[in-house]
């Protein structure tokens, strides 16, 4: 499965904004990621079942606010109340969410396709989120998750690495463009590569 | 600016709530005879009191749930917040 780029038109490889006499390890890095597995995973609110008992390749799900449970190529974010985004690079996965996750308790979407992935690598990467997402990004460590609002997009913020910082952002495909274009622009005083 | 208590979340931006009306207002008992006049209470007509209110708020760019705001009118401080089945 390779997916089409949601930011075809406007994503350009090269160094932009206040880059020079900046060493490139520096500079902020911006880059797509593509070819992802998204699915949601929402208990239903009858179901009966304790998300403790499932183990979904190794992964423990828990229904803790903000907390991202991961193995090397899988992520489930915390969406909301028995809400969950698994995001994996592993495309062999749907067998085994269709047999963890029976369709009795929980509803499976996939949103592989729907959605626009940046990733943001650097030590300024939570300062360009600070110039239009209104949380507190003191609070951000490793391994947390936020759905919040970036300009007035709708986004899913995951932290992935704390040491230097690198954070994905999600937003609908639909919004991506107008996303890379308010995340490009918030970088720019700060130099940033596309990859 | 208001910040906001989500009961799931914890402390956010105004930014990512929308507004959802008075949470004071009960609807009519399903399969009970309505009269027109219970039936355009419930729909229109709501108070709009100086003070303490209880409203619903939905943090639809977070974890999209309803809850309830205790909130003043004048002062915009905010008392409490509820998940919809909780009282108090």
């Amino acid at each position: 499965m390779t997916t089409t780029s949601a930011l075809e038109k406007v994503y350009k490889k090269g160094l932009f904004g206040d880059h020079d006499n900046k060493k490139e390890d520096s500079l902020v890095k911006i880059s797509e990621i593509k070819n992802l597995i998204i699915f949601q995973i929402v208990q239903y609110k009858n179901s009966s079942i304790s998300i403790k008992d499932i183990n979904f390749e190794g992964l423990q799900l828990n229904d803790e606010a903000s907390k991202v449970i991961s193995n090397s190529d899988t992520r489930i974010l915390w969406s909301g109340p028995k809400n969950w985004l698994l995001v994996s690079s592993k495309k062999e996965l749907l067998k085994s969410i269709h047999s963890s996750f029976k369709e009795t308790d929980f509803a499976i979407t996939d949103l592989s396709h729907s959605k626009a992935i940046i990733e943001l690598e650097g030590n300024n990467s939570k300062e360009i989120l600070k110039k239009g997402c209104p949380f507190n990004f003191n609070e951000l460590r490793k391994n947390n998750c936020v759905n919040s609002v970036f300009n007035g997009i709708t986004i899913t913020i995951d932290m992935i690495e704390d040491n230097p910082n690198k954070i994905r952002l999600f937003a609908l495909r639909s919004f991506g463009e107008s996303l890379y274009d308010s995340i490009t622009d918030a970088s720019l005083e700060f130099g940033y590569k596309t990859l | 600016m208001l910040h906001i208590k989500c009961p799931h979340c914890g402390l956010r931006s105004q930014n990512e709530f929308a507004y959802g009306g008075d949470a004071t207002v009960k609807r009519p008992e399903l399969n009970k005879e309505v009269s027109d006049k219970e039936w355009d209470t419930f729909v229109y007509l709501r108070k709009s009191p100086r003070g303490k209110h209880l409203e619903f708020w939905h943090h639809i760019s977070g974890c999209r749930q309803w809850f309830k705001v205790e909130r003043d009118t004048v002062t915009h401080e905010i008392f409490k917040t509820l998940k919809p089945n909780e009282d108090n």
